[in-house]
């Protein structure tokens, strides 16, 4: 770069020609520009960052992009080689600078500015020249503008080779970071009162309280010399200034940045968007929909849990039951299929009740939690353990417990079918279906009715294929004929049954430790023993007494057994981490903050989608490597126990379940600034991975 | 509420407003405050004197470079020229401190409109800072127009384009003149208020 042409309107230099009064006298320029381009050798194409550096002469000036109370910022007009662009100007955060009763917003010393020059895929051999004109207002007491020429020459085989990435990646630390937060302002009497919703109380912690400074790109705002107070509230930020001369209803966004001091001493900043607006609802509507989509997606979800492999069994045993049941009247095979979906929806507004209560009481909780408790997981292993004893045939003859297979998968009595729909209800929670999350998560943060028709939603869909069953007789006739084979067939059943229960042992495993989980095996042989004794019953009243007794303490040893108040509220280790590491709110706070592309899963032992779509997706030596070759960081967090930093990751993406997936591109290099985190579809391919990965 | 009491209120903020360091600019639409000085050629303005007549103030520093681009460039005399034909009346203040760059006294500041061939009603000598802090003025060039009424109709730059380069003036919009349009054409004043730009004014302590 060399300065071709310089001229200064007022000041005219003299220390040039006297050495000796060089000290007294004006500078010849009070801002030094330097044009710094990342790299002065480039192929087309190419994206470089371009740094403005000015030098300002000590005590002295320059502006914002909102000077304030007054002064102008600079400008900066480029004459650019066909085919390229140069995109906007990035400002560091400014100092408070006043002056007498007025306040303004720029910079001493040193800084730089940065603007990205794209250039096009052809360019010409040989020296590249660009020029900037560059229009400065430096001020002190006095105010003196200075223009001038610079000229940037790329691609110059006589000049020596220059790289000042690491100095510009220094000037671009210095930009404010970008933050999803919630803002708002909203003018209260004479103040103007901006509240940030961080989302959370652990990002305020780490700012000396007091020292925030809130510069508004737009004027007028605020008044800019007014005192600024600052409440925090959990992890919302209330900024209260006495507000600016503009009348608010010509404003509406106000791009902002909040500049303040870490608890290490480092002046930070931030950037974000201030909507006008009532600040008491900041809370923005979620990512996801309005109410009809949700209900839709939540009756689709609904619908693709029959296929669950738990749930199956269940609901194919209650299908084939209706063949039977074909000879029976069309009114009572009708009246079933009601029963089935009462109990179905029955069920899932009871849990939805359930996890509202528990919510608004403050528990950080969310889709899935039932899993969370080891008691629930183990009652559970029972409950799908005694469904595959009892299709097995180990208990099947009448009498008092026989029944109770009965009720819950054959019978086409009306209890027994609302009881099967509680049933299928139940095994059907392990796990957040693809389309649930979304709509649970937006069920839970609408007000309970909202929620609750939701969740009814979502039972619907799980009892729709078997109600639309009972009243059509025309299905009905397609399902294949009763006979011997029916036998042999329920049977079979009862293995995706015991391969469920053992699934719900190895959750449990990951809950409770060595110990627990022999107990809870123990259990599972007593209750085998139990059904056995009883389905062997002797003929003789005494022996058939003792029998039952013996029956009854197997079934008592069993509930003895479960993990009672077991370790629940631990968070769970991530259990066999091939690769990764370990998610805390506070490690992805810091890589956010580092300029590499991080990955986020959010798994839980119970998720089957989150264990599958890891095994198949994730931990291949393809995307491993992949991860690698981009230096990825990857977290992974583990929701198999209660974890209240989890259950707030999930809601700050709108979900309320995991599996989570979500990609943060790498901070680009010209901007500083990070793509809009990536968040992945709920069922993944490698190829779905490597595409998001890849986009940026 | 009667309108009396309106202006008992009024005055009243503006009382408070006057004691109060902090400088808070007076409202579009709502009454200007009236003051009371004397002009360079030594005769008593007074705002309140010049209802039923539109008014500008204009805040200057022949300093400032950026008064300097509006003068040099003759748009400020062209400004003021445009408005002596609508009879409007101009006031131009320098509300300087004592020992601050654009302080003058009354013979030097005749000397510059003199110089300047600026066509001003009055020119009004505010070293205190007092009618600068009135109006929250905050830099130079800082522009008022002022309804018949008494009433503020416009605050802020002289034109739409904030380079302190000269070139500049041509193609930018005259927010002043565009304000006296409206009036005049009896519409609302389609931009009643801009972000002043230029030199800090030079407030004495």
């Amino acid at each position: 770069m060399k300065l071709i042409k310089f001229l200064s309107v007022l000041v005219l230099s003299l220390s040039v020609l006297s050495p000796a009064l060089a000290q007294e006298s004006k500078p010849d320029q009070y801002v030094k520009i330097r044009l710094l381009p990342e790299r002065n050798v480039v192929r087309g194409g190419d994206d470089i960052m371009i740094g403005i550096e000015q030098s300002i002469y000590p005590g002295w000036h320059t502006y914002w992009i909102n000077p304030g109370d007054s002064g102008a910022a600079p400008r900066i007009e480029w004459a650019l080689p066909d085919g390229s662009s140069i995109g906007d100007i990035h400002w560091p955060a400014p100092d408070k600078i006043p002056y007498g009763p007025l306040m303004n917003f720029g910079y001493s010393d040193n800084v730089i500015l940065l603007q990205k020059l794209s250039l096009p895929k052809d360019i010409p051999v040989g020296p590249i020249t660009l020029t900037a004109r560059v229009e400065i207002l430096v001020c002190k007491d006095i105010c003196i503008p200075e223009f001038g020429e610079y000229e940037l020459v790329l691609n110059d085989p006589l000049a020596p080779k220059e790289d000042n990435n690491a100095y510009l990646m220094a000037a671009q630390r210095k930009l404010p970071v970008p933050v999803p937060w919630n803002a708002a302002y909203d003018v209260q009497g004479e103040n103007v009162v901006l509240k940030l919703e961080t989302g959370s109380a652990a990002i305020l912690e780490n700012i000396e309280p007091g020292s925030f400074d809130f510069f508004p790109v737009e004027w007028g705002l605020i008044s800019n010399p007014g005192k600024m107070k600052m409440e925090i509230r959990g992890g919302d930020l209330i900024l209260t200034q006495l507000k600016g001369e503009r009348s608010l209803n010509e404003l509406n966004s106000v791009p902002s940045v909040l500049a303040f001091t870490n608890s290490a001493g480092e002046r930070q900043a931030v950037s974000f968007i201030a909507a006008h607006g009532d600040i008491a609802r900041v809370k923005t509507a979620s990512a996801a929909s309005g109410l009809v989509k949700a209900l839709l997606l939540a009756l689709l979800g609904g619908l693709i849990l029959n296929l669950m492999p738990c749930v199956f069994p269940v609901l194919s045993i209650k299908a084939l039951s209706l063949a039977k049941a074909a000879e029976k009247e069309a009114a009572h095979v009708r009246l079933s299929g009601l029963s089935y979906t009462a109990g179905v929806v029955l069920s899932f507004v009871a849990i939805a009740a359930g996890l509202i209560a528990l919510k608004s009481a403050g528990a950080g909780i969310g889709w899935g939690f039932q899993l969370q408790d080891p008691l629930v997981v183990a009652l559970l292993a029972y409950l799908l353990f005694i469904i595959g004893l009892n299709l097995t045939g180990v208990f099947e003859i009448s009498g008092h417990f026989g029944t109770l297979g009965d009720r819950l998968t054959q019978g086409t009595g009306l209890t027994s079918a609302f009881f099967t729909g509680v049933l299928a209800t139940l095994v059907a929670t392990p796990c957040t279906a693809p389309f649930m999350a979304a709509a649970v998560g937006y069920a839970l943060i609408q007000p309970a009715f909202v929620a609750l028709s939701i969740f009814a939603a979502l039972g619907l869909g799980l009892a729709l294929p078997y109600l639309i069953l009972s009243f059509v007789p025309a299905l009905q006739r397609v399902l294949p004929k009763p006979g011997a084979w029916m036998e042999t067939f329920r049977q079979f059943l009862a293995f995706p049954m015991f391969a469920s229960s053992v699934w719900l042992v190895w959750v449990l495993s990951q809950q409770t430790d060595a110990m627990g989980l022999l107990h809870i095996l123990i259990g599972l042989v007593m209750l085998a023993f139990g059904f056995w004794l009883l389905n062997h019953s002797p003929g003789k009243i005494t022996a058939r007494s003792i029998v039952q007794i013996l029956a009854a303490l197997a079934f008592l040893s069993a509930a003895a057994l479960l993990p009672f108040g077991d370790k629940k509220n631990e968070p769970a280790r991530v259990e066999s981490l091939s690769f990764g590491e370990e998610y805390s709110p506070a490690r992805l706070a810091n890589l956010l903050l580092s300029d590499e592309p991080v990955f986020v899963e959010m798994t839980a032992a119970w998720c089957i989608t989150c264990k599958v779509n890891h095994a198949v997706a994730i931990n291949t030596q393809e995307i491993k490597s992949l991860f690698a070759k981009k230096n990825i960081r990857y977290l992974v967090g583990d929701w198999t126990n209660y974890d209240e930093s989890i259950t707030d990751y999930l809601n700050s993406y709108g979900r309320s379940g995991v599996p989570i997936y979500v990609y943060y591109g790498p901070r680009d290099i010209v901007t500083g600034e990070r793509p809009e985190a990536k968040l992945l579809p709920q069922i993944l391919t490698p190829g779905i991975v490597a595409e998001a990965v890849n986009s940026y | 509420m009667s309108s009396k009491i309106a202006y008992f209120l009024v005055a009243m903020t503006l009382a408070i407003m006057l004691a109060l360091p902090v400088y808070a600019a007076p409202q579009i639409g709502a009454p200007a405050p009236d003051f009371t000085a004397t002009d360079i050629e030594g005769n008593e303005f007074s705002l309140s004197a010049h209802k039923g007549k539109k008014v500008i103030l204009e805040w200057t520093n022949h300093q400032c470079p950026f008064v300097v681009k509006h003068y040099d460039s003759g748009n400020m005399q062209a400004t003021q020229k445009a408005a002596a034909e609508k009879g409007v009346v101009w006031v131009t203040l320098v509300s300087s401190g004592e020992g601050k760059q654009g302080n003058v006294d009354a013979a030097k500041a005749k000397a510059i409109v003199e110089d300047e061939g600026a066509k001003v009603s009055a020119k009004i000598l505010d070293s205190s800072g007092e009618i600068g802090h009135l109006y929250g003025a905050s830099t130079t060039p800082h522009m008022f127009v002022i309804d018949e009424q008494g009433a503020l109709a416009y605050a802020g730059a002289i034109d739409s384009n904030s380079s302190p380069n000269p070139k500049t003036i041509d193609g930018a919009t005259n927010y002043v003149l565009a304000a006296l349009d409206d009036l005049e054409a009896g519409r609302a004043v389609q931009t009643a208020q801009s972000q002043p730009y230029g030199c800090a004014v030079k407030y004495g302590k």
